[in-house]
């Protein structure tokens, strides 16, 4: 049986989905009885949904306009 | 006199200066190249920097190194050209014999000059091999061919972690998405370094005489007929990049005749590794059968100058012998008895079979003068700058100073964009060192790559109540926003970038650490660890109350 730690170890690997299959069933079967690794693994799942769904750091049009008009002014006096 | 149709070069090319000043004349496997004078640039800066330049090995001393080297591999020009400068240099007949003759006896100290030697030495017998150039001055007696090489590998063993960073790693990086463990080890030599990336740019970048997914194919099989693993596993990783499988690259490593390619292509990959492996027995035939295959004489000077350039870079690994940058894969190697069919279609190696780029008419239009197009694209990736550079920096104003820096510089180096990788990875790299230059500039000791975290050292999950159902609902996706934006500022900027790359932007892992310069493993490690410390951090704010676990 793994410990815990061996699943903290793998859990990468288990979120991505990149376990080998062989890895995969040993880490089921420890999450099967582990309350605590259930609860990691299904917030971690939760948390990257969560940032995924944010919409974080994305800048509106009225900012990027501006910033656009001047990155394009910059290149076209490079030009000349 | 050589196979491919005469062409001298242009006798004012700067490059023939170099080999007259230290020739004497411009020796006939370079006149052979006027087809492709970038080849015969390229070559004379690596001559130059290797061979002409003074570092810790004298003329004599290289000039000896590659006669020895030249005679083991029974290559009668490059054995007349080194014999005859050491002639003219005063190294006594009786001393030549014994280089000529007994090329085993030769012993040289194993630093990376000599190593280097030797790698250009393997690199002009490769030239002249293929391109049958006939030898400049008689030549003493060759003795049988000698198997060297592998026989006495790692003779030189470099201390790569120490090594600098310096301006041309740059070049690397942007070719290989990471700085690769075999020019690392070189960094100690810069001019060098700089004068094998000019080969590599002369040789392997331009597409308009064989395309570069051709060339790579060839370097691949070439890196395969060696057993070279390092150049294997590097040149795999670069075209599974392209597009070309895992199971393709490995076969054409491992057994390329069985690889089911297009005749045409598979022609050009049995040319390489006959003059790669076989170079007693190639001769003029060989270069008809391409020509029969409708190969012009500038794409076998091409495929010639990419066997010789594989064969430097072979002949170094043998000696540097670097760890490589990815996973060695399981490599059969030709001779096993393995006929399983593992290709349903037949791929053709060229440009046509790789994934079609929407920004690439737009970059056409901006290359052909039309600055305005140029709006598009940013446009299309501003927001995806934008994110790379907060994950960097940290710090909303300066991420859009850079954004700024970042569309600058794609503007000017748009020449330099090759469609080898999509546009908006390309442009998400230039990001990545517009940032990282910046972080440097502020925080000098911050670094993304410090090798992979270990993930379960000392890194235990203190939050470990179960989370709500549908976290979520509980707050506007203002306030999501804001959790999580405040959130992730906090990370280190390491794992940030991994995260705002992955989770944000929705990178691959392998397009991430492309663009970051790092290596898979490191680029995953960083990722966990930076989920797993954002977890703990809005475990609070979406974790069932206490209330709802007792019922």
């Amino acid at each position: 049986m793994i410990t815990c730690a061996d699943f903290m170890a793998e859990i990468g690997n288990y979120l991505e989905g990149d376990a080998a299959a062989e890895v995969r069933l040993q880490l089921e079967q420890h999450l099967a009885h582990c309350a605590t690794c259930q609860v990691v693994v299904d917030s971690s799942r939760k948390m990257i949904q969560i940032v995924t769904d944010s919409g974080s750091f994305d800048l509106p049009d009225p900012v990027l306009k501006p910033i656009a008009n001047q990155i394009m002014s910059r290149i076209r006096k490079e030009q000349h | 006199m050589s196979y491919l149709a005469e062409s001298p070069p242009d006798p004012t090319l700067a490059a023939l200066h170099v080999f007259r000043e230290n020739y004497g004349f411009v020796p006939g496997v370079f006149q052979a190249q006027g087809l492709l004078p970038r080849l015969i640039q390229a070559e004379a800066s690596l001559a130059d920097a290797i061979l002409f330049h003074d570092a810790g090995l004298s003329r004599i001393e290289k000039e000896s190194i590659a006669l020895a080297e030249a005679a083991a591999q029974a290559n009668p020009y490059c054995v007349a050209l080194h014999h005859q400068t050491l002639l003219l240099l005063g190294v006594p007949k009786q001393r030549l014999a014994t280089l000529v003759g007994v090329p085993e006896s030769v012993t040289f100290s194993p630093t990376l000059d000599s190593c280097l030697v030797l790698a250009w030495a393997s690199f002009a017998c490769t030239l002249s091999t293929g391109l049958g150039t006939a030898p400049d001055f008689a030549h003493p007696p060759l003795p049988n061919r000698k198997q060297r090489g592998a026989s006495e590998p790692g003779v030189y063993t470099s201390k790569f972690e120490e090594a600098e960073d310096s301006p041309v790693f740059a070049f690397f990086r942007e070719q290989f998405g990471l700085m690769p463990n075999l020019f690392r080890a070189q960094a100690s030599r810069p001019d060098v370094l700089e004068a094998q990336a000019k080969l590599i740019s002369a040789v392997l970048l331009p597409g308009d005489v064989l395309t570069r997914l051709q060339k790579e194919l060839l370097m691949l099989a070439v890196c395969g007929s060696d057993r070279n693993e390092y150049g294997v596993a590097l040149w795999s990783e670069l075209l599974r990049k392209a597009g070309i499988t895992e199971e393709i690259c490995d076969r054409i490593a491992g057994d390329h005749p069985k690889t089911e390619l297009a005749n045409h292509d598979k022609q050009l990959l049995d040319f390489g590794v006959k003059l790669a492996a076989h170079g007693a027995s190639f001769c003029e035939e060989d270069i008809h059968r391409l020509r029969e295959h409708s190969f012009t004489d500038h794409q076998i000077l091409e495929a010639v100058a990419t066997t010789a350039l594989t064969k430097f870079l072979n002949t170094l690994q043998i000696r540097l012998r670097a760890e490589p940058d990815f996973e060695v894969r399981l490599v059969v190697w030709p001779s096993a008895e393995n006929n399983a069919n593992l290709l349903s279609e037949e791929p053709r190696l060229t440009q046509e079979s790789a994934p079609v780029d929407a920004d690439l008419e737009v970059v056409d239009a901006v290359r052909g003068g039309n600055v305005d197009a140029f709006e598009q694209l940013i446009e299309r990736h501003s927001r995806r700058v934008y994110r790379t550079l907060v994950g960097i920096l940290g710090d909303p104003e300066d991420a859009r100073d850079a954004m700024q820096d970042t569309f600058l510089k794609a503007f000017q180096h748009l020449a330099n964009f090759q469609g080898r990788s999509k546009f908006s990875t390309w442009l998400v790299s230039i990001a990545t060192n517009t940032g990282l230059q910046r972080l440097r500039e502020r925080r000098p000791l911050e670094s993304l790559n410090e090798g992979p975290t270990d993930p379960e050292e000392g890194f235990r999950p203190r939050q470990v109540r179960a989370w709500t159902e549908d976290p979520e609902q509980l707050y506007s996706q203002t306030e999501r926003r804001k959790l999580v934006e405040s959130s992730v500022m906090k990370l280190p900027a390491k794992y940030r970038v991994a995260v705002v790359l992955r989770d944000l932007e929705l990178l691959s892992t392998e397009e991430a650490a492309a663009a970051l310069g790092l290596q898979i493993p490191t680029l995953k490690s960083h990722l966990l660890r930076g989920r797993l410390m954002l977890r703990e951090a809005l475990a609070p704010h979406f974790a069932k109350r206490t209330s709802e676990v007792s019922n």
